[in-house]
C-alpha cells in the first residue's frame, strides 16, 4: 500500500505556560482534503505551523511519503512541496500579481512579460480570473487570497495548508474557494484546512480531524458524520442553542443615526450617509463583510471617532459631538471587535479591567481612592455569574482564554450600557461553547428592554439573534429588513454590493 | 490548552528577585575589584579598607543615605512616566528648575521667616518649578505629538542654560568671584535627623515621596488611569479616559518629583547653588528606576545601593598612599548596574524554563 503523503506521529509542543499540542497523530493521503476542526486555542494552527516549519516540535516526528522529514523552516517545508496560506496574507500591495508570485524565486535579469504569461497559465489552469499585471493592493480580498494560492501553485506545492481561509470572504467567494479545493485535490494533491465552521467541513472535507485542548479528539469520515456529532466532539458538553423569541412589539426610539458621513484624511467616505433607528427591546443586526464601515459606525456611536456630518441622537438627546465619557455616563455600552486592543488591559487584573469605565466616579471610587474590597467583591460576583474561568479578581486578564476574556468585557459593558449595548463581532474567534453563552447574554439584554446593536460577519449569528437586519456595504446600508424577509443568498448578494432588487 | 495558577510563582518570585539581585551586585563588585588589578593594587586590601572605614565610621555610613536621597527623587521621576509608557529623561533639568526655585526663595526669605514655614514653601515651589518644566514636555507631547524623549532631553539643556545665566546675574555671590550663589541662611537648612551624620529631613521626604507615589499609582483612581493609559492607550480612550490629559498630568508629577531633589540638595546638603551642581543624578535616576523595575519601594533600596557604591568609591579615593582615581566611582556603579540588568533577563529565562519543566512533568494529566 502507498504510504500517506503526510503523517504526523505523536507530535507535542509546549509553550512557556501552555501545552499547545499533546501527542497529535493523523495522516493525509494523496488527493485527500482533511479538515482540522476545533475551537479556538485547540491547537490547530500550532500543529500546522509545526508542519510548515514555523515552530519546532518538542516530541514526535513528521513523515512525508513514508520517510522521516526534518522540517526546520518554511524553506525546508517548501522543498517537500508544502505551502501554507496564512490567515493574514503576506503580499506586497504596491506590486503586481506576477511580481508577488515570483518574489524570492527569481534571480538576476527578470523578463516580466514571460513571467506574466507563466503565472497567467497557472491561473487559467484552475479557472482563476486574475489580472496578473494589476497591483495587488487594488484587488478585492477574495482575489488577493487567490494570489496567495497562486504563489503556492507556482512553487508546485502538492500539500496545501490553509488557515481559516473563509474568514474574510463573502459567501460567494467562499463558494469559489471550495470549488478550487475540490479541483486541486482531484489532481492528486492534498489539502489541509483549518476552520471552526462546520458547514464548510461537511461540504468539502473527505476526513475530519477534530481537535480539543491540544489533542486529537477524533478522526471521522465526513460521509459518516453530521454537524451534531462534530459539535459534541469539539465541546465538552451539549448546549442549548440560543433561541430568539418571536418578534416583540418595538419599543421607544433609543438611538437614531441620521445621514452619518465619516471621511478619512484622504477624503474617502468610510461612512456614506447612512440612517437608521434602534428601539428599546430590539436587536438590530448589522451584516456585512468586515471592513465595510461597521467598525467606523461603532466608533461613531461610542464616541471614539466623530462624524464629518450627520447626527446621532440617543434617548432624545443629540450626542453627535459629545465625549466618550459623556456617552458612557448616558448608558452606552460597547463591546469592541478587537478586545485586546480596545476592550481590556491584559497586564491588569480582572478587577482593574472592571473599573476601566468607572474610574471617574461611581461605587468603586471614593474621594479619588479605589475601594478595592467592593470592587473585588463585584468582580468575584461577575466571575461566578458569567462562569469566567479565572483564579480570582486579581488574576491578570492575559492569563484568561479568549472566551473568558470576552466574558469579562461583556460583563462590564452590559452593566455600563444601561440603555444601549453595541456588540461588534462579539463571538469572533471564540469556541462554540462560549458563543452560545454570549448569545444567551445578548438575548437576555433584549428581554431587559435594552436596545442592542449586533455587528457580525457571521450570517448564522445575525439570523439567530436579530429582529431587524441591516446590510452594510462600503459605508452604506444596502437595506434594512425584518428577520426572515431575506434568504442567505439574497443577503450574500447585498453583502457583495449587488442590489438584488435592481439586478432582477 | 491549560494555564497554571500563578500564585505559587509570584511568592517564589520575590525570593528569586532578591537572590538574583544580591548575586548580581556581588558579581559586579568582584568584577570591579578585578579592575583594580590593572592599577596594580591588591583589590582585597582596597575593598577591605574601604568597607572597614564605611562600617566603622558613622559619618561615612550616613553619607550613603545622603547620596541616596536625591537619587530616590530622580528615579521616581523616571518611574512615574514609565508607568504611563512615557519616557522622561529630563529629570536633570527638572532638578535644576527645583534648585533655582529653592535657592531663590531660600536666599530671599531665609532668616526673615522661621524655617518651619519657609521649608514647606520651598518644598511646594521646587515641586512646582519641576512640574512646570515637566508639564511643558507633556503638553508638547499631547498637543503636537512631539517626541517626549527629545523634548525632555533638550529641556535639560535649556534649564541648565537658564541656571548658568542666573548664576552670572541675579543669583551670583556678592563677592562675584565664582559662578555660585551666596550660602543660604542656616534658618533655611533642612534639619539634620541623626547627629554625627549629614542625614537630613530630605531622606524622610524621599521615603515619604516613594510611598506616596506607590499609593498614588496603585490605590487611587488617578494612578489607575495613568497605568491604564500606559498599558493600553486604546482601551483607555474607549473607556472615556483622555490619554493626552494623562500625558500632561504624569509629566507634571514626574517633573515635580525631580524638582523636589532641588530642595533636598540645596537646603539639605550644599546650602548654595553652583555650576554643574550634581550633574549626574538625572542619568543615575534612570538606571535606578530600571533596576527597581519602576517599583517605588524598590527604588528606595536601589538608591541606597547606589549611594553606597558612590561612598565606596569616594572612600577608596581617599585611602592615603594609594592614589586611586576618583573615576573608580563611575566604574563600580557602571559595572554593578550592568550585572543587575543582565541578571534581570537571566532571571526571566530561568523562571520560564522552570515553569516549562513543571508543565512537562504534569503534561500527561492535562
Amino acid at each position: 500500500m502507498q504510504p500517506p503523503v503526510v503523517e504526523i506521529c505523536h507530535v507535542s509542543k509546549y509553550f512557556s505556560k501552555v501545552i499547545a499540542n499533546s501527542d497529535v497523530s493523523f495522516s493525509v493521503g494523496k488527493g485527500e482534503v482533511v479538515a482540522l476542526l476545533g475551537e479556538n486555542g485547540a491547537g490547530k494552527s500550532t500543529i500546522m505551523k509545526i508542519l510548515y516549519g514555523l515552530y519546532s516540535a518538542v516530541e514526535g516526528e513528521i513523515l512525508i511519503d513514508g520517510k522521516t522529514a526534518r522540517i526546520k523552516n518554511p524553506k525546508d517545508a517548501m522543498s517537500y512541496g508544502i505551502a501554507m496560506i496564512q490567515q493574514h496574507f503576506s503580499l506586497v500591495f504596491p506590486h503586481t500579481v506576477t511580481e508577488n508570485v515570483i518574489l524570492g524565486n527569481v534571480h538576476g535579469w527578470i523578463r516580466l512579460e514571460e513571467h506574466d504569461r507563466k503565472v497567467k497559465a497557472i491561473a487559467d489552469s484552475y479557472g482563476f480570473d486574475i489580472p496578473v499585471t494589476a497591483k495587488v493592493g487594488s484587488l478585492a480580498v477574495g482575489i488577493q487570497q487567490k494570489v496567495e494560492i497562486l504563489k503556492a501553485l507556482y512553487l508546485n506545492a502538492r500539500i496545501l495548508i490553509m488557515d481559516e481561509p473563509t474568514a474574510v470572504l463573502t459567501p460567494q467567494e467562499s463558494e469559489t474557494l471550495m470549488q478550487f479545493i475540490k479541483d486541486f485535490a482531484s489532481r492528486g494533491n492534498s489539502v489541509i484546512f483549518i476552520t471552526h465552521k462546520m458547514k464548510e467541513v461537511m461540504e468539502v472535507a473527505d476526513r475530519i480531524v477534530v481537535m480539543k485542548a491540544g489533542k486529537v479528539a477524533g478522526i471521522v469520515d465526513s460521509r459518516s458524520t453530521d454537524e451534531g456529532e462534530l459539535a459534541r466532539m469539539m465541546m465538552s458538553s451539549d448546549l442549548e442553542p440560543a433561541v430568539r423569541e418571536d418578534d416583540t412589539e418595538a419599543g421607544s426610539d433609543v438611538l437614531s443615526v441620521e445621514n452619518a458621513v465619516m471621511t478619512d484624511r484622504s477624503g474617502l467616505r468610510l461612512l456614506d450617509g447612512l440612517s437608521f433607528t434602534v428601539h428599546s427591546g430590539e436587536i438590530f443586526g448589522i451584516a456585512g463583510v468586515s471592513g465595510n464601515g461597521q467598525d467606523e459606525l461603532c466608533e461613531a456611536i461610542c464616541g471614539t471617532s466623530h462624524l464629518s456630518s450627520g447626527s446621532i441622537r440617543f434617548m432624545g438627546r443629540d450626542i453627535t459631538s459629545e465625549s466618550v465619557r459623556a456617552r458612557i455616563d448616558a448608558g452606552i455600552g460597547y463591546v469592541p471587535v478587537d478586545r485586546h486592543r480596545d476592550g481590556m488591559i491584559g497586564q491588569m487584573t480582572l478587577s482593574e479591567n472592571m473599573l476601566l469605565k468607572k474610574s471617574y466616579g461611581g461605587e468603586w471610587v471614593h474621594h479619588g481612592f479605589i475601594r478595592q474590597k467592593e470592587l473585588d467583591n463585584y468582580t468575584a460576583d461577575r466571575i461566578k455569574q458569567y462562569q469566567i474561568k479565572a483564579t480570582g479578581p486579581d488574576d491578570s486578564a492575559h492569563n484568561l482564554s479568549g472566551g473568558n476574556q470576552q466574558k469579562v468585557v461583556l460583563a462590564r459593558e452590559i452593566d455600563a450600557g444601561k440603555h444601549l449595548v453595541v456588540f461588534n463581532q462579539p463571538t469572533r474567534g471564540l469556541d462554540v461553547g462560549a458563543v452560545e453563552r454570549i448569545h444567551h447574554s445578548i438575548l437576555s439584554e433584549k428581554r431587559e428592554g435594552k436596545a442592542v446593536i449586533l455587528v457580525s460577519t457571521e450570517l448564522s449569528e445575525i439570523f439567530a439573534l436579530s429582529d431587524r437586519i441591516a446590510i452594510m456595504y462600503q459605508g452604506r446600508i444596502m437595506g434594512i429588513y425584518r428577520n426572515g424577509e431575506l434568504t442567505t443568498e439574497e443577503i450574500g448578494l447585498l453583502m457583495a454590493g449587488v442590489d438584488y432588487e435592481k439586478a432582477q | 490548552m491549560r494555564k497554571l495558577s500563578d500564585t505559587s510563582f509570584v511568592r517564589k518570585g520575590y525570593a528569586d528577585v532578591l537572590a538574583f539581585n544580591v548575586g548580581a551586585i556581588i558579581i559586579g563588585l568582584v568584577i570591579s575589584a578585578m579592575m583594580l588589578l590593572f592599577l596594580k593594587k591588591n583589590p582585597i586590601d582596597v575593598f577591605g579598607t574601604a568597607f572597614g572605614r564605611i562600617i566603622s565610621d558613622k559619618y561615612t555610613l550616613g553619607e550613603v543615605m545622603v547620596k541616596a536621597t536625591p537619587l530616590v527623587f530622580t528615579a521616581l521621576a523616571f518611574a512615574f512616566t514609565y508607568k504611563a509608557n512615557l519616557f522622561n529623561i529630563g529629570a536633570q533639568g527638572q532638578f535644576y528648575a527645583g534648585c533655582i526655585a529653592a535657592i531663590s526663595l531660600s536666599l530671599s526669605l531665609g532668616g526673615r521667616i522661621p524655617g518651619f514655614i519657609l521649608i514647606p514653601i520651598v518644598l511646594i515651589a521646587s515641586f512646582a518649578a519641576g512640574a512646570a518644566v515637566g508639564s511643558f514636555i507633556g503638553f508638547a507631547k499631547a498637543k503636537f505629538n512631539a517626541n517626549e524623549f527629545l523634548v525632555s532631553m533638550m529641556s535639560t539643556y535649556v534649564v541648565q542654560a537658564l541656571m548658568d545665566f542666573l548664576l552670572r546675574t541675579s543669583l551670583r555671590e556678592t563677592k562675584a568671584e565664582y559662578l555660585q550663589t551666596d550660602p543660604i541662611n542656616p534658618a533655611a537648612y533642612l534639619p539634620g535627623i541623626l547627629p554625627g551624620t549629614r542625614i537630613h529631613l530630605g531622606a524622610v521626604l524621599a521615603i515619604a515621596a516613594a510611598v506616596g507615589v506607590w499609593i498614588l499609582l496603585y490605590k487611587t483612581s488617578l494612578g489607575f488611569r495613568i497605568r491604564a493609559v500606559g498599558n493600553n492607550p486604546d482601551a483607555a480612550e474607549h473607556s472615556g479616559i483622555k490619554a493626552k490629559r494623562i500625558f500632561i498630568i504624569s509629566f507634571a508629577i514626574s517633573g515635580g518629583l525631580a524638582g523636589m531633589a532641588g530642595l533636598t540638595e540645596i537646603n539639605g546638603v550644599q546650602h548654595m547653588l553652583l555650576q554643574n551642581f550634581n550633574s549626574s543624578i538625572g542619568s543615575f535616576g534612570i538606571g535606578i528606576a530600571i533596576l527597581a523595575n519602576g517599583h517605588p519601594i524598590g527604588i528606595i533600596f536601589a538608591s541606597i545601593l547606589f549611594g553606597f557604591l558612590n561612598v565606596v568609591g569616594t572612600t577608596m579615593g581617599r585611602i592615603p598612599g594609594l592614589n586611586i582615581p576618583a573615576s573608580i566611582i563611575d566604574l563600580i556603579q557602571g559595572i554593578v548596574m550592568l550585572c543587575v540588568i543582565v541578571s534581570y533577563f537571566l532571571r526571566g529565562h530561568v523562571m520560564q524554563q522552570r515553569e516549562k519543566k513543571l508543565l512537562m512533568a504534569k503534561g500527561g494529566s492535562v
